[in-house]
């Protein structure tokens, strides 16, 4: 098992990248190797669109501290499609399709890290080990995506904002920022109902919801849970998609290595 | 539906990303990943390709036909994603090893696999095939994501629209003629499920499109004359897709 706080230390920028996943699987060389991708790093203090949709680009961003979301605008409005916590490779997306089909948004204050592509073109090349696991990495946001689909297909608002405040805490928890019984969020009301695809007002009635029913309680961001199996059962939540260590986990796959 | 023509020197991966990444691809390329495809085989209806969970060893491409992407939860259905020929529909299974989902067919499909270990071999000294690759699969993200918005922002009737509006332009973007009839082997309740709406929903939209006079769809096939007013409607922009729009 790896010591996610002994990642994060040795590797500051880039040692959360697929922690609970596949990060096992990378030689200390690969993670050096990673580490030295980036080539400059920066905090953002305020909500901040960091690329626009079609926009080009030339580096993708890898998450160090706080949260983004991924959203498209539709008249005026925005819609969230996922969020991101730290390590994640955020728009790693961009190397292979140059322009994106969404924004990049940061919440709260972040800092992020700057990877230039010619610098991901050298590992697609040359370590192709190190390429699939970043090629792996994009390839669980489409994951998380059908799973976002699956339940706006059939969850109702309370529910979806379980299954999200669900998906935060396993995810915190995989990079090794989980906490016992809450976790902390730069999300405001507004950004949880651009999640779940509900107004202010269904969004006010649903975290109300939670509160009523002991399941989840928002404050400011904080979200604070006291039967973790509860809410999880109410939002049907399986984190088999997030392929961590539940049901479609990937360590018996030699070929992986 | 008449496809592209059958003399192409690859014409078992001839619709493989056209209209997208395919013209940066070299000759060569295209040529080595024709070599390593099976010669296709036939799917039947509902027939199940790749079920959630299970080992993936090989990766498809589809040829001819449709198939979607389900995910199954307590008895219910839920369709995540359509495919059309071109596609390599379970390449995610060559990182993910396993699949969060169901592939299969919808209505009788022709597919062409290749097995992992060839492909990995490729993609090892050939990085423009590897990129391609990587490319395919994050076009399936980027609809994905699309659909998420749309579900988000989308009523039933809109919902179907800019359904059968993506069909469409996908079809035409691997060379397909589609003018008044778009037909599909959709039933009433796939489409349904597509929209994460009940079968009697789905049944009023598809009547609501009806009176607005946008289209008429029966038994999975729509006709319409004037897909520019469907695809306003449904506020469709093709630039997901990738094709010739998003570099404007």
């Amino acid at each position: 098992m790896i010591d996610p706080n002994v990642e994060a230390v040795r590797y500051p920028i880039t040692g959360r990248f697929l922690l609970g996943r596949l990060r096992q699987l990378m030689s200390e060389e690969e993670k050096s190797v990673l580490e030295g991708l980036v080539e400059r790093t920066e905090w953002i203090d305020k909500p901040f669109r960091l690329i626009a949709r079609g926009e080009k680009t030339d580096h993708s961003t890898m998450l160090v501290e706080g949260f983004m979301l991924r959203t498209l605008d539709d008249k005026g409005r925005r819609h969230a499609v996922s969020f991101h916590v730290p390590g994640d490779f955020v728009d790693l997306h961009a190397y292979a399709l140059k322009r994106l089909d969404h924004n990049i948004d940061t919440v709260g204050r972040v800092k992020v890290g700057y990877v230039p592509h010619a610098a991901v073109d050298e590992v697609v090349a040359q370590r192709p080990h190190l390429a699939r696991l970043f090629w792996f990495s994009t390839l669980l946001d489409a994951a998380l995506h059908r799973e976002w689909i699956t339940s706006l297909e059939h969850l109702t608002v309370p529910r979806r904002l379980a299954h999200i405040f669900a998906e935060i805490w396993c995810r915190l928890d995989m990079v090794g920022l989980g906490e016992r019984d809450s976790f902390e969020t730069p999300f405001t009301q507004m950004d949880l109902a651009e999640m779940c695809g509900a107004t202010a007002i269904h969004t006010n009635r649903a975290i109300r919801d939670l509160r009523e029913r002991g399941l989840a309680a928002f404050e400011r961001g904080r979200v604070t849970i006291s039967d973790r199996n509860a809410l999880e059962s109410h939002a049907e939540f399986d984190p088999a998609y997030l392929y961590g260590a539940a049901s479609l986990k990937l360590d018996d796959f030699p070929e992986l290595r | 539906m008449v496809g592209p023509s059958q003399n192409s020197p690859s014409p078992v991966t001839r619709d493989f990303l056209a209209g997208r990444f395919r013209d940066q691809l070299a000759g060569e390329d295209l040529l080595e990943l024709e070599s390593l495809l099976s010669e296709p085989r036939l799917l039947a209806d509902r027939q199940v390709l790749i079920a959630r969970g299970e080992k993936a060893h090989q990766a498809t491409l589809l040829v001819e036909g449709y198939l979607l992407r389900s995910i199954s939860r307590d008895n219910k259905r839920f369709i995540v994603g359509i495919h059309v020929p071109g596609d390599f529909v379970d390449l995610h299974g060559l990182m993910l090893k396993r699949l969060d989902h169901d592939i299969l067919a919808v209505g009788p499909a022709r597919i062409a696999q290749v097995p992992h270990e060839e492909l990995d071999r490729v993609i090892r000294i050939r990085p423009s095939i590897a990129r391609a690759l990587w490319f395919a699969t994050l076009l399936d993200a980027a609809i994905h994501r699309q659909w998420i918005r749309n579900l988000e922002a989308l009523d039933a009737p809109q919902r179907i629209a800019h359904l059968f509006a993506e069909l469409h332009h996908r079809l035409r973007q691997i060379g397909h003629n589609v003018n008044r009839a778009l037909r599909t082997p959709f039933t009433q309740s796939d489409l349904a499920d597509m929209c994460g709406v009940s079968a009697i929903h789905a049944n009023r939209a598809v009547a609501r499109l009806r009176e607005l006079g946008l289209a008429e769809i029966r038994r999975g096939d729509l006709y319409t004359s004037d897909w520019k007013a469907l695809e306003a409607y449904a506020g469709f922009d093709p630039a997901y897709l990738y094709g010739e729009e998003m570099s404007r």
